[in-house]
């Protein structure tokens, strides 16, 4: 007979009451979620106190995790305050213009490119090498400004809801989808680049 | 209301999230299905994110799980003991 898994809340309740060995079962589990979310806010090289600093902050506010949202929605909320917490205390890159990724259009608002041209960035993962794109695509966020890339990687990477996304940054579910909108354009706008394709 | 490309791309994420009325909605559907320019542009915007996700995906490294639970059964002992 297969026992089944105890549910992230089971486990939430047994570690807050002192079970060391649901809070393991719980970090085992969101581990290595946490640690692809704070590098995609961070870098790979801060990932890892990201990672340490929210499990510190679970373990220590289980008691108050009253199951009024989803236990992982919440746990991903510590995670994205503590990469948050962590980028403000680094040094700052110069703001940088991103505007020459985005679309173009003509006189009358027609897109400037051809339709090949406007569908290659869809195919970047085929047309250039994997760690290539690896590499690009890791710079690219980072090149984003911070509203937009925490936005585009909670909504469109982390693939969590609007409404958590917006709970999560503090801000309105209309500002996340226009953050995400700003975002999306210039990474597209970037893939096209990167194959040889104005944007 | 008649759309171009330009206006058209501004509103393709309340569009794709399902927030925009009924009538914005269908103004909108017309204008991609008669351009070409914005059907393929729809289609990268909307590969976007997989590529992405995709291209960012890292695992965990076993001495990073391993310094973490090293780390967690220092503090949380002291945050037991305090």
């Amino acid at each position: 007979m297969v026992v089944p898994e105890p549910s992230d809340e089971t486990l939430a309740a047994r570690a807050a009451a002192g079970d060391d060995s649901a809070f393991e079962t719980i970090v085992r589990r969101y581990q290595a979620r946490v640690f692809r979310l704070a590098s995609r806010l961070t870098s790979d090289a801060d990932a890892p106190d990201v990672l340490q600093e929210t499990f510190l902050q679970v373990y220590r506010h289980l008691p108050s995790f009253r199951g009024e949202s989803q236990f992982g929605t919440w746990l991903y909320r510590i995670a994205t305050n503590a990469a948050l917490m962590h980028r403000r205390g680094a040094k700052r890159r110069a703001a940088e213009s991103l505007e020459e990724y985005l679309p173009r259009f003509d006189a009358d608002g027609v897109h400037a490119a051809t339709p090949a041209e406007l569908q290659v960035a869809s195919q970047a993962d085929e047309l250039l090498d994997r760690q290539t794109l690896a590499d690009r695509a890791r710079d690219m966020i980072a090149r984003l400004p911070d509203h937009y890339r925490d936005a585009f990687v909670l909504r469109d990477l982390e693939e969590m809801s609007t409404a958590d996304v917006a709970q999560a940054l503090g801000i309105e579910p209309a500002a996340v989808r226009q953050r995400v909108h700003r975002a999306r354009l210039m990474v597209r706008g970037y893939l096209s680049d990167l194959l040889g394709v104005k944007p | 209301m008649t759309y171009t490309c330009s206006s058209g791309v501004e509103l393709l994420m309340d569009y794709l999230e399902g927030v925009l009325p009924a009538e914005t909605n269908a103004a909108l559907e017309q204008h991609v299905a008669r351009c070409e320019r914005c059907t393929a542009f729809v289609a990268s915007y909307q590969a976007t994110p997989r590529i992405l996700r995709d291209a960012t995906a890292t695992s965990l490294p076993a001495d990073v799980a391993a310094s973490l639970r090293a780390f967690l059964r220092t503090r949380t002992t002291a945050f037991k003991n305090s």
